[in-house]
Protein backbone atom coordinates (compact mmCIF):
# COMPACT_ATOMS: atom_id res chain seq x y z
CA UNK A 1 0.00 0.00 0.00
CA UNK A 2 2.68 2.30 0.91
CA UNK A 3 4.06 1.56 -2.79
CA UNK A 4 1.10 2.48 -3.75
CA UNK A 5 0.72 5.72 -2.32
CA UNK A 6 4.37 6.94 -3.53
CA UNK A 7 4.11 5.42 -6.71
CA UNK A 8 1.02 7.86 -6.82
CA UNK A 9 2.29 10.30 -5.67
CA UNK A 10 4.87 10.71 -8.13
CA UNK A 11 2.01 10.25 -11.16
CA UNK A 12 0.38 13.19 -9.36
CA UNK A 13 3.32 15.28 -9.39
CA UNK A 14 4.38 14.71 -12.76
CA UNK A 15 0.99 15.23 -14.02
CA UNK A 16 0.58 18.80 -11.65
CA UNK A 17 4.10 19.87 -13.61
CA UNK A 18 2.76 19.27 -16.67
CA UNK A 19 -0.60 21.51 -16.10
CA UNK A 20 1.74 24.23 -14.62
CA UNK A 21 3.32 24.18 -17.82
CA UNK A 22 0.24 24.03 -19.72
CA UNK A 23 -0.36 27.73 -17.78
CA UNK A 24 2.73 28.96 -17.28
CA UNK A 25 3.99 29.21 -20.79
CA UNK A 26 0.65 29.76 -22.85
CA UNK A 27 -2.51 32.11 -22.59
CA UNK A 28 -5.91 31.98 -21.59
CA UNK A 29 -6.93 31.74 -25.24
CA UNK A 30 -4.45 28.67 -25.47
CA UNK A 31 -5.87 26.92 -21.99
CA UNK A 32 -9.24 27.28 -23.66
CA UNK A 33 -8.41 25.70 -27.08
CA UNK A 34 -6.31 23.23 -25.30
CA UNK A 35 -9.07 22.15 -22.80
CA UNK A 36 -11.69 22.11 -25.51
CA UNK A 37 -9.19 19.76 -28.11
CA UNK A 38 -8.74 17.44 -24.73
CA UNK A 39 -12.48 17.03 -24.57
CA UNK A 40 -12.74 16.64 -28.30
CA UNK A 41 -10.72 13.86 -28.13
CA UNK A 42 -12.61 11.87 -25.37
CA UNK A 43 -15.73 12.89 -26.96
CA UNK A 44 -14.91 11.53 -30.68
CA UNK A 45 -13.51 8.39 -28.95
CA UNK A 46 -16.37 7.37 -26.48
CA UNK A 47 -19.37 8.98 -29.08
CA UNK A 48 -18.63 7.81 -32.38
CA UNK A 49 -15.43 5.40 -32.51
CA UNK A 50 -16.51 2.91 -29.52
CA UNK A 51 -20.26 2.82 -30.83
CA UNK A 52 -18.96 2.03 -34.44
CA UNK A 53 -16.94 -0.52 -32.89
CA UNK A 54 -19.62 -1.50 -31.13
CA UNK A 55 -22.22 -1.74 -34.17
CA UNK A 56 -18.91 -3.35 -36.44
CA UNK A 57 -18.51 -5.83 -33.71
CA UNK A 58 -22.38 -7.14 -33.44
CA UNK A 59 -22.75 -7.11 -37.36
CA UNK A 60 -20.22 -9.66 -37.88
CA UNK A 61 -20.94 -11.56 -34.96
CA UNK A 62 -24.66 -11.62 -36.23
CA UNK A 63 -24.30 -11.18 -39.85
CA UNK A 64 -21.22 -13.12 -40.79
CA UNK A 65 -20.90 -17.08 -41.20
CA UNK A 66 -19.26 -18.38 -37.90
CA UNK A 67 -16.01 -19.18 -39.89
CA UNK A 68 -15.87 -16.28 -41.36
CA UNK A 69 -16.18 -14.18 -38.11
CA UNK A 70 -12.58 -14.03 -36.26
CA UNK A 71 -10.24 -13.70 -39.69
CA UNK A 72 -12.92 -10.33 -40.83
CA UNK A 73 -12.47 -9.24 -36.50
CA UNK A 74 -8.90 -9.52 -37.03
CA UNK A 75 -8.94 -7.85 -40.05
CA UNK A 76 -11.34 -5.02 -39.17
CA UNK A 77 -9.12 -4.17 -36.19
CA UNK A 78 -5.87 -3.90 -38.43
CA UNK A 79 -7.35 -1.60 -41.35
CA UNK A 80 -9.30 0.19 -39.27
CA UNK A 81 -6.49 1.35 -36.54
CA UNK A 82 -3.94 2.06 -39.55
CA UNK A 83 -6.80 4.12 -40.96
CA UNK A 84 -7.82 6.00 -38.76
CA UNK A 85 -3.80 7.17 -37.96
CA UNK A 86 -3.55 7.96 -41.78
CA UNK A 87 -6.37 10.42 -41.88
CA UNK A 88 -3.86 13.57 -41.76
CA UNK A 89 -2.00 11.89 -44.95
CA UNK A 90 -5.43 10.34 -47.15
CA UNK A 91 -6.78 14.22 -46.35
CA UNK A 92 -3.48 15.65 -47.40
CA UNK A 93 -4.46 18.79 -44.65
CA UNK A 94 -0.97 19.39 -44.14
CA UNK A 95 -0.04 19.43 -48.43
CA UNK A 96 1.86 22.72 -49.75
CA UNK A 97 1.82 23.48 -53.34
CA UNK A 98 5.94 25.05 -52.68
CA UNK A 99 6.71 21.65 -51.06
CA UNK A 100 6.72 18.47 -53.39
CA UNK A 101 8.73 16.32 -50.49
CA UNK A 102 6.14 16.62 -48.23
CA UNK A 103 3.13 13.91 -48.33
CA UNK A 104 4.68 12.85 -51.06
CA UNK A 105 2.89 9.27 -51.86
CA UNK A 106 -0.13 8.24 -53.41
CA UNK A 107 -1.83 7.81 -50.06
CA UNK A 108 -5.54 6.81 -51.19
CA UNK A 109 -3.65 4.04 -53.79
CA UNK A 110 -1.68 3.07 -50.77
CA UNK A 111 -4.76 2.26 -48.82
CA UNK A 112 -6.12 0.40 -51.15
CA UNK A 113 -3.53 -2.06 -51.21
CA UNK A 114 -3.01 -2.10 -47.49
CA UNK A 115 -7.24 -2.57 -47.53
CA UNK A 116 -6.45 -5.33 -50.71
CA UNK A 117 -3.90 -7.08 -48.22
CA UNK A 118 -5.79 -7.45 -45.17
CA UNK A 119 -9.49 -8.40 -46.83
CA UNK A 120 -7.07 -11.47 -48.89
CA UNK A 121 -5.89 -12.16 -45.61
CA UNK A 122 -9.58 -12.09 -43.89
CA UNK A 123 -10.25 -14.30 -46.85
CA UNK A 124 -7.47 -16.98 -46.82
CA UNK A 125 -8.48 -17.36 -43.15
CA UNK A 126 -11.58 -18.43 -43.64
CA UNK A 127 -10.92 -20.37 -46.22
CA UNK A 128 -8.44 -22.10 -44.13
CA UNK A 129 -10.75 -22.44 -41.28
CA UNK A 130 -13.92 -23.35 -43.10
CA UNK A 131 -11.97 -26.49 -44.62
CA UNK A 132 -10.46 -26.83 -40.77
CA UNK A 133 -13.84 -27.15 -39.55
CA UNK A 134 -15.40 -29.67 -42.66
CA UNK A 135 -12.20 -32.00 -40.97
CA UNK A 136 -12.63 -31.56 -37.69
CA UNK A 137 -15.30 -33.41 -36.81
CA UNK A 138 -14.13 -36.31 -38.89
CA UNK A 139 -11.20 -36.71 -36.82
CA UNK A 140 -13.46 -36.20 -33.51
CA UNK A 141 -11.75 -32.77 -32.61
CA UNK A 142 -13.59 -31.35 -30.52
CA UNK A 143 -14.99 -27.60 -30.75
CA UNK A 144 -14.33 -25.67 -33.98
CA UNK A 145 -15.72 -22.35 -32.75
CA UNK A 146 -13.23 -22.20 -29.93
CA UNK A 147 -10.40 -21.96 -32.55
CA UNK A 148 -11.20 -18.37 -33.52
CA UNK A 149 -8.19 -17.32 -35.31
CA UNK A 150 -5.81 -14.56 -34.80
CA UNK B 1 -27.40 5.88 -27.27
CA UNK B 2 -29.99 3.28 -27.95
CA UNK B 3 -30.09 -0.35 -27.95
CA UNK B 4 -32.37 -2.53 -30.30
CA UNK B 5 -35.16 -2.52 -28.43
CA UNK B 6 -35.41 -0.10 -25.81
CA UNK B 7 -34.10 3.08 -25.16
CA UNK B 8 -31.71 3.62 -22.33
CA UNK B 9 -28.51 4.39 -21.59
CA UNK B 10 -26.11 1.03 -21.35
CA UNK B 11 -25.10 -0.07 -17.96
CA UNK B 12 -22.03 -1.67 -17.33
CA UNK B 13 -23.44 -5.34 -16.68
CA UNK B 14 -24.70 -5.18 -21.26
CA UNK B 15 -21.34 -5.51 -22.27
CA UNK B 16 -20.94 -9.53 -21.76
CA UNK B 17 -17.90 -10.40 -23.74
CA UNK B 18 -14.94 -12.66 -21.90
CA UNK B 19 -12.25 -10.36 -23.96
CA UNK B 20 -13.50 -7.06 -21.78
CA UNK B 21 -11.12 -8.47 -18.86
CA UNK B 22 -8.34 -7.22 -16.92
CA UNK B 23 -6.71 -10.20 -17.88
CA UNK B 24 -6.65 -8.75 -21.34
CA UNK B 25 -6.59 -5.03 -20.68
CA UNK B 26 -3.29 -5.95 -17.96
CA UNK B 27 -1.63 -7.32 -21.14
CA UNK B 28 -2.78 -4.70 -23.44
CA UNK B 29 -2.06 -1.75 -21.15
CA UNK B 30 1.75 -3.64 -20.15
CA UNK B 31 3.04 -2.56 -24.28
CA UNK B 32 0.97 0.40 -24.46
CA UNK B 33 2.76 1.76 -21.00
CA UNK B 34 6.26 1.01 -22.09
CA UNK B 35 5.09 2.68 -25.60
CA UNK B 36 4.13 5.77 -24.09
CA UNK B 37 7.33 5.77 -21.49
CA UNK B 38 9.27 5.12 -24.99
CA UNK B 39 7.60 8.54 -25.96
CA UNK B 40 8.22 10.46 -22.75
CA UNK B 41 11.92 9.48 -23.00
CA UNK B 42 12.46 10.24 -26.57
CA UNK B 43 10.35 13.14 -26.55
CA UNK B 44 12.58 14.70 -23.44
CA UNK B 45 15.45 14.13 -25.10
CA UNK B 46 14.52 15.83 -28.51
CA UNK B 47 13.03 19.05 -26.40
CA UNK B 48 16.09 19.05 -24.39
CA UNK B 49 18.44 19.08 -27.81
CA UNK B 50 16.00 21.98 -29.03
CA UNK B 51 16.42 24.05 -25.40
CA UNK B 52 19.02 26.64 -26.06
CA UNK B 53 20.00 26.77 -22.55
CA UNK B 54 21.72 23.35 -21.64
CA UNK B 55 23.08 22.99 -18.34
CA UNK B 56 24.90 19.23 -20.22
CA UNK B 57 25.65 19.84 -23.48
CA UNK B 58 23.97 17.88 -25.91
CA UNK B 59 26.42 15.60 -26.70
CA UNK B 60 27.49 15.42 -30.70
CA UNK B 61 28.07 11.54 -31.14
CA UNK B 62 26.82 9.39 -32.63
CA UNK B 63 25.75 11.50 -35.24
CA UNK B 64 22.70 9.48 -36.20
CA UNK B 65 21.40 9.37 -32.26
CA UNK B 66 18.47 11.98 -32.78
CA UNK B 67 17.65 10.48 -36.07
CA UNK B 68 17.43 7.08 -33.82
CA UNK B 69 15.62 8.43 -30.73
CA UNK B 70 12.95 10.73 -32.72
CA UNK B 71 12.45 8.26 -35.61
CA UNK B 72 11.81 5.69 -32.02
CA UNK B 73 9.36 8.40 -30.96
CA UNK B 74 7.30 8.72 -33.97
CA UNK B 75 7.15 5.27 -35.28
CA UNK B 76 6.26 4.17 -31.80
CA UNK B 77 3.64 7.00 -31.19
CA UNK B 78 1.90 5.35 -34.24
CA UNK B 79 1.96 2.23 -33.12
CA UNK B 80 0.30 3.47 -30.02
CA UNK B 81 -2.65 4.15 -31.53
CA UNK B 82 -3.94 0.48 -32.03
CA UNK B 83 -2.67 -0.36 -28.69
CA UNK B 84 -4.88 2.52 -27.22
CA UNK B 85 -7.95 1.10 -28.91
CA UNK B 86 -7.97 -2.11 -28.06
CA UNK B 87 -6.75 -1.06 -24.37
CA UNK B 88 -9.97 1.40 -24.33
CA UNK B 89 -12.60 -1.31 -26.11
CA UNK B 90 -11.46 -3.74 -23.08
CA UNK B 91 -12.06 -1.28 -20.25
CA UNK B 92 -14.87 0.53 -22.24
CA UNK B 93 -17.88 -1.34 -19.99
CA UNK B 94 -16.33 0.94 -16.76
CA UNK B 95 -17.22 4.07 -18.58
CA UNK B 96 -20.96 3.21 -17.56
CA UNK B 97 -20.31 1.50 -14.31
CA UNK B 98 -23.02 2.78 -11.23
CA UNK B 99 -21.43 5.02 -8.65
CA UNK B 100 -21.14 4.00 -5.12
CA UNK B 101 -23.64 5.42 -2.75
CA UNK B 102 -21.34 5.44 0.59
CA UNK B 103 -19.62 9.00 0.80
CA UNK B 104 -16.17 7.71 1.65
CA UNK B 105 -16.35 5.17 -1.77
CA UNK B 106 -18.15 8.05 -3.76
CA UNK B 107 -15.42 10.18 -3.32
CA UNK B 108 -12.65 7.54 -3.77
CA UNK B 109 -14.45 6.42 -6.95
CA UNK B 110 -15.19 10.16 -8.28
CA UNK B 111 -11.44 10.58 -8.20
CA UNK B 112 -9.94 7.48 -9.55
CA UNK B 113 -12.71 8.58 -12.57
CA UNK B 114 -10.86 11.95 -12.94
CA UNK B 115 -7.55 10.33 -13.19
CA UNK B 116 -8.92 8.05 -15.93
CA UNK B 117 -10.57 11.12 -17.42
CA UNK B 118 -7.11 13.00 -17.87
CA UNK B 119 -5.14 10.06 -18.78
CA UNK B 120 -7.60 8.78 -21.79
CA UNK B 121 -8.08 12.80 -22.89
CA UNK B 122 -3.91 13.20 -22.47
CA UNK B 123 -3.31 10.13 -24.24
CA UNK B 124 -5.45 10.85 -27.48
CA UNK B 125 -4.52 13.95 -27.55
CA UNK B 126 -0.80 13.18 -27.63
CA UNK B 127 -1.58 10.57 -30.24
CA UNK B 128 -3.17 12.78 -32.20
CA UNK B 129 -1.76 15.82 -32.13
CA UNK B 130 1.90 13.93 -32.89
CA UNK B 131 0.68 12.53 -35.57
CA UNK B 132 -1.01 15.84 -36.96
CA UNK B 133 2.12 17.74 -36.29
CA UNK B 134 4.03 14.81 -39.01
CA UNK B 135 1.60 15.27 -41.56
CA UNK B 136 2.54 19.27 -40.91
CA UNK B 137 -1.66 19.49 -40.12
CA UNK B 138 -2.19 22.24 -37.41
CA UNK B 139 -6.10 22.37 -37.16
CA UNK B 140 -5.93 23.62 -34.30
CA UNK B 141 -5.74 27.82 -33.86
CA UNK B 142 -3.77 29.57 -31.23
CA UNK B 143 -1.83 27.25 -29.40
CA UNK B 144 1.98 26.34 -30.08
CA UNK B 145 2.38 22.61 -30.91
CA UNK B 146 5.57 22.04 -29.25
CA UNK B 147 4.99 23.57 -26.27
CA UNK B 148 1.72 21.64 -25.86
CA UNK B 149 3.04 18.48 -26.95
CA UNK B 150 5.46 19.03 -24.31
CA UNK B 151 3.46 20.30 -21.70
CA UNK B 152 0.58 17.53 -22.19
CA UNK B 153 3.09 14.54 -22.31
CA UNK B 154 3.90 15.15 -18.26
CA UNK B 155 0.19 15.36 -18.14
CA UNK B 156 -0.37 11.91 -19.70
CA UNK B 157 2.88 10.07 -18.70
CA UNK B 158 1.49 11.36 -14.35
CA UNK B 159 -1.88 10.32 -15.30
CA UNK B 160 -0.76 7.18 -16.73
CA UNK B 161 1.47 6.28 -13.25
CA UNK B 162 -1.24 7.50 -11.28
CA UNK B 163 -3.24 4.82 -13.14
CA UNK B 164 -0.83 1.70 -12.69
CA UNK B 165 -0.68 2.87 -8.49
CA UNK B 166 -4.26 2.57 -8.37
CA UNK B 167 -4.71 -0.48 -10.71
CA UNK B 168 -1.43 -2.37 -9.19
CA UNK B 169 -3.14 -5.13 -7.22
CA UNK B 170 -5.62 -5.76 -10.35
CA UNK B 171 -2.35 -5.47 -12.90
CA UNK B 172 -0.31 -7.76 -10.75
CA UNK B 173 -2.76 -10.47 -10.45
CA UNK B 174 -3.82 -10.65 -14.40
CA UNK B 175 0.07 -10.50 -15.26
CA UNK B 176 0.76 -13.72 -12.63
CA UNK B 177 -2.01 -15.48 -14.18
CA UNK B 178 -3.18 -16.80 -17.43
CA UNK B 179 -4.51 -15.03 -19.83
CA UNK B 180 -7.72 -17.16 -20.06
CA UNK B 181 -8.14 -16.88 -15.78
CA UNK B 182 -11.53 -15.09 -15.24
CA UNK B 183 -11.62 -14.81 -11.89
CA UNK B 184 -10.89 -10.52 -12.08
CA UNK B 185 -13.54 -10.52 -14.59
CA UNK B 186 -17.05 -8.72 -14.27
CA UNK B 187 -19.89 -11.28 -13.75
CA UNK B 188 -21.52 -10.69 -16.79
CA UNK B 189 -18.49 -10.59 -19.19
CA UNK B 190 -18.61 -14.82 -19.90
CA UNK B 191 -19.89 -14.88 -23.42
CA UNK B 192 -17.09 -16.01 -25.85
CA UNK B 193 -16.01 -13.74 -28.36
CA UNK B 194 -15.49 -14.12 -31.90
CA UNK B 195 -11.67 -14.31 -31.26
CA UNK B 196 -10.29 -16.04 -28.06
CA UNK B 197 -8.23 -13.69 -25.39
CA UNK B 198 -4.83 -15.03 -27.56
CA UNK B 199 -6.49 -14.03 -30.34
CA UNK B 200 -7.04 -10.69 -29.79
CA UNK B 201 -3.87 -9.83 -27.91
CA UNK B 202 -2.24 -11.08 -31.26
CA UNK B 203 -4.10 -9.44 -33.35
CA UNK B 204 -3.35 -6.25 -31.01
CA UNK B 205 0.15 -6.55 -31.86
CA UNK B 206 -0.40 -7.22 -35.22
CA UNK B 207 -2.13 -4.18 -35.66
CA UNK B 208 0.63 -2.25 -33.88
CA UNK B 209 2.98 -3.95 -36.37
CA UNK B 210 0.91 -3.00 -39.23
CA UNK B 211 0.64 0.55 -37.75
CA UNK B 212 4.63 0.86 -37.43
CA UNK B 213 5.85 -0.62 -40.65
CA UNK B 214 2.89 1.78 -43.15
CA UNK B 215 4.49 4.83 -41.29
CA UNK B 216 7.92 4.09 -40.36
CA UNK B 217 9.72 4.33 -44.34
CA UNK B 218 10.17 7.67 -43.19
CA UNK B 219 12.76 7.38 -41.00
CA UNK B 220 13.90 4.00 -42.18
CA UNK B 221 15.73 3.89 -45.71
CA UNK B 222 14.87 0.35 -45.89
CA UNK B 223 11.11 0.58 -45.51
CA UNK B 224 10.43 3.44 -48.01
CA UNK B 225 8.19 1.06 -50.08
CA UNK B 226 7.03 -0.50 -47.63
CA UNK B 227 5.24 2.33 -45.78
CA UNK B 228 2.58 3.20 -48.28
CA UNK B 229 1.21 5.70 -45.74
CA UNK B 230 4.41 7.21 -44.63
CA UNK B 231 4.35 11.62 -44.37
CA UNK B 232 7.56 11.32 -46.74
CA UNK B 233 9.25 8.98 -49.30
CA UNK B 234 12.46 10.64 -48.71
CA UNK B 235 12.87 11.83 -51.75
CA UNK B 236 14.12 15.27 -52.55
CA UNK B 237 16.76 17.41 -54.21
CA UNK B 238 19.91 15.85 -53.28
CA UNK B 239 18.03 12.88 -51.87
CA UNK B 240 16.75 14.64 -48.26
CA UNK B 241 13.25 15.87 -48.15
CA UNK B 242 12.21 19.58 -47.12
CA UNK B 243 11.09 20.94 -44.06
CA UNK B 244 10.25 24.65 -45.08
CA UNK B 245 10.77 26.18 -48.39
CA UNK B 246 12.65 29.10 -49.78
CA UNK B 247 9.57 30.61 -50.71
CA UNK B 248 7.76 29.56 -47.29
CA UNK B 249 10.50 31.33 -45.04
CA UNK B 250 10.35 34.15 -48.25
CA UNK B 251 14.18 34.09 -48.92
CA UNK B 252 13.86 33.54 -52.43
CA UNK B 253 15.13 37.31 -53.34
CA UNK B 254 17.46 37.28 -50.41
CA UNK B 255 19.14 33.94 -50.72
CA UNK B 256 19.96 34.24 -54.48
CA UNK B 257 20.80 38.29 -54.56
CA UNK B 258 24.24 38.92 -56.05
CA UNK B 259 24.63 41.25 -52.86
CA UNK B 260 24.13 38.12 -50.86
CA UNK B 261 27.30 38.22 -47.95
CA UNK B 262 28.18 35.97 -44.94
CA UNK B 263 28.47 37.97 -42.03
CA UNK B 264 31.34 36.50 -39.39
CA UNK B 265 31.73 38.03 -36.18
CA UNK B 266 33.70 38.13 -33.11
CA UNK B 267 34.66 40.56 -30.46
CA UNK B 268 33.01 43.61 -32.16
CA UNK B 269 34.89 42.45 -35.51
CA UNK B 270 32.93 41.51 -38.43
CA UNK B 271 34.00 40.35 -42.02
CA UNK B 272 31.60 39.51 -44.66
CA UNK B 273 32.17 36.56 -47.16
CA UNK B 274 30.67 35.61 -50.16
CA UNK B 275 29.74 32.30 -51.46
CA UNK B 276 33.04 32.09 -53.60
CA UNK B 277 34.72 32.93 -50.68
CA UNK B 278 33.37 29.98 -48.72
CA UNK B 279 34.34 28.21 -51.84
CA UNK B 280 37.59 28.79 -51.79
CA UNK B 281 38.22 27.79 -47.95
CA UNK B 282 39.51 23.98 -47.29
CA UNK B 283 36.29 22.14 -48.68
CA UNK B 284 35.06 19.06 -46.26
CA UNK B 285 32.90 16.27 -47.55
CA UNK B 286 30.89 14.58 -44.46
CA UNK B 287 27.55 12.00 -44.24
CA UNK B 288 25.54 13.47 -42.14
CA UNK B 289 21.53 12.95 -41.69
CA UNK B 290 19.25 15.58 -41.44
CA UNK B 291 16.77 13.71 -38.91
CA UNK B 292 13.54 16.30 -38.38
CA UNK B 293 11.24 16.66 -35.06
CA UNK B 294 8.74 15.27 -37.71
CA UNK B 295 10.29 11.34 -37.62
CA UNK B 296 11.30 11.36 -40.81
CA UNK B 297 15.30 11.48 -41.14
CA UNK B 298 17.70 11.45 -44.37
CA UNK B 299 21.57 10.91 -44.57
CA UNK B 300 23.55 12.93 -47.17
CA UNK B 301 27.05 13.85 -48.49
CA UNK B 302 27.52 17.56 -47.76
CA UNK B 303 30.36 19.48 -48.30
CA UNK B 304 31.36 22.86 -47.39
CA UNK B 305 34.11 24.00 -45.11
CA UNK B 306 34.12 23.43 -41.96
CA UNK B 307 32.52 25.94 -39.06
CA UNK B 308 35.64 26.29 -37.17
CA UNK B 309 37.73 27.18 -40.37
CA UNK B 310 34.98 29.87 -41.11
CA UNK B 311 35.18 31.28 -37.72
CA UNK B 312 38.98 31.12 -37.49
CA UNK B 313 39.15 33.53 -40.36
CA UNK B 314 38.16 36.67 -37.29
CA UNK B 315 40.61 34.68 -35.07
CA UNK B 316 37.45 33.42 -32.75
CA UNK B 317 38.59 30.65 -30.49
CA UNK B 318 37.55 27.36 -30.00
CA UNK B 319 35.31 26.30 -27.08
CA UNK B 320 32.48 29.60 -27.89
CA UNK B 321 29.34 29.19 -28.65
CA UNK B 322 28.10 30.61 -31.91
CA UNK B 323 24.75 32.70 -32.79
CA UNK B 324 23.79 31.43 -36.13
CA UNK B 325 21.13 33.42 -38.04
CA UNK B 326 19.37 32.63 -41.02
CA UNK B 327 18.36 35.51 -44.13
CA UNK B 328 14.51 34.07 -42.80
CA UNK B 329 12.92 36.86 -41.09
CA UNK B 330 10.15 35.23 -38.93
CA UNK B 331 10.07 32.02 -37.11
CA UNK B 332 10.56 30.50 -33.97
CA UNK B 333 14.50 28.95 -35.61
CA UNK B 334 15.26 32.15 -37.36
CA UNK B 335 18.59 32.50 -34.94
CA UNK B 336 19.76 29.84 -32.92
CA UNK B 337 22.55 29.02 -30.66
CA UNK B 338 25.32 26.56 -31.65
CA UNK B 339 26.74 25.35 -28.46
CA UNK B 340 30.84 25.07 -28.55
CA UNK B 341 30.75 21.10 -28.87
CA UNK B 342 29.03 21.50 -32.40
CA UNK B 343 30.78 24.59 -33.78
CA UNK B 344 34.38 23.05 -32.83
CA UNK B 345 33.10 19.66 -34.32
CA UNK B 346 35.29 19.00 -37.59
CA UNK B 347 32.28 16.97 -38.75
CA UNK B 348 30.25 20.56 -38.73
CA UNK B 349 29.78 22.32 -42.19
CA UNK B 350 28.81 25.53 -43.33
CA UNK B 351 27.67 23.11 -46.33
CA UNK B 352 27.83 24.85 -49.79
CA UNK B 353 27.12 21.34 -51.94
CA UNK B 354 24.84 18.26 -50.66
CA UNK B 355 25.49 14.97 -53.13
CA UNK B 356 28.26 16.06 -55.12
CA UNK B 357 25.89 19.38 -56.67
CA UNK B 358 25.64 23.18 -55.72
CA UNK B 359 23.02 23.07 -52.42
CA UNK B 360 19.84 23.40 -53.38
CA UNK B 361 18.02 26.66 -52.87
CA UNK B 362 14.92 24.98 -50.67
CA UNK B 363 18.25 23.25 -48.96
CA UNK B 364 19.75 26.47 -48.10
CA UNK B 365 21.18 28.37 -50.91
CA UNK B 366 23.76 29.71 -50.57
CA UNK B 367 24.97 27.93 -47.41
CA UNK B 368 23.36 25.91 -44.54
CA UNK B 369 24.24 24.91 -41.09
CA UNK B 370 24.77 20.93 -41.13
CA UNK B 371 26.19 19.34 -37.26
CA UNK B 372 26.32 15.78 -36.09
CA UNK B 373 23.41 14.60 -33.72
CA UNK B 374 21.23 17.95 -33.79
CA UNK B 375 17.47 18.17 -34.34
CA UNK B 376 16.55 19.13 -38.08
CA UNK B 377 15.23 22.92 -36.82
CA UNK B 378 18.42 23.54 -35.36
CA UNK B 379 20.43 22.94 -38.83
CA UNK B 380 19.87 26.37 -40.03
CA UNK B 381 19.19 27.50 -43.35
CA UNK B 382 20.70 30.34 -45.50
CA UNK B 383 22.75 31.03 -42.81
CA UNK B 384 23.08 35.42 -43.21
CA UNK B 385 25.54 35.90 -40.29
CA UNK B 386 27.40 33.72 -37.47
CA UNK B 387 28.83 35.58 -34.38
CA UNK B 388 31.09 33.92 -31.94
CA UNK B 389 30.01 34.65 -28.21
Amino acid sequence: MRLRLAVGATGLALAAYGAFLVLSRQGLGDWVEIAAWLAVGVVVHDGVLAPLTIGAGLLVSRRLPAVARGPVAVGAVVLASSTLLAIPVLGRFGARPDNPTLLDRNYVVGWLVLAFLVTAGAVVGTVVRARTVAVAPVRGGGRPGARAGG
Amino acid sequence: MTTGTQLRAPREEDFRSHLRSPAVAARVGLWLGIAFAVCFVTGLISHYAQNPAQPVPFPTSPSWGYRVTQGVHVVAGYGCVPLLLVKLWTVFPKLFARPPKAMRELALHAAERASIGVLVAAAIFQLASGIANAAQWYPWTTFSFRATHYAVAWVAIGALVIHVAVKLPIIRHALGAEVDDTTQDRPAATEPGVLTRRGLLRTTWSAAGVAALVTAGSAVPLLRRVSVLGVRSGDGPGGIPINKSASAAAVTASATAASYRLAVAYAGREVTLTRADLEALPQQTVTLPIACVEGWSASGEWTGPTVRDVMRLIDAPAGRDLRVESLQQRGAFRATTLSSGFADDERTLLALGLDGETLALDHGYPCRLIAPNRPGVLQTKWVARMEAL
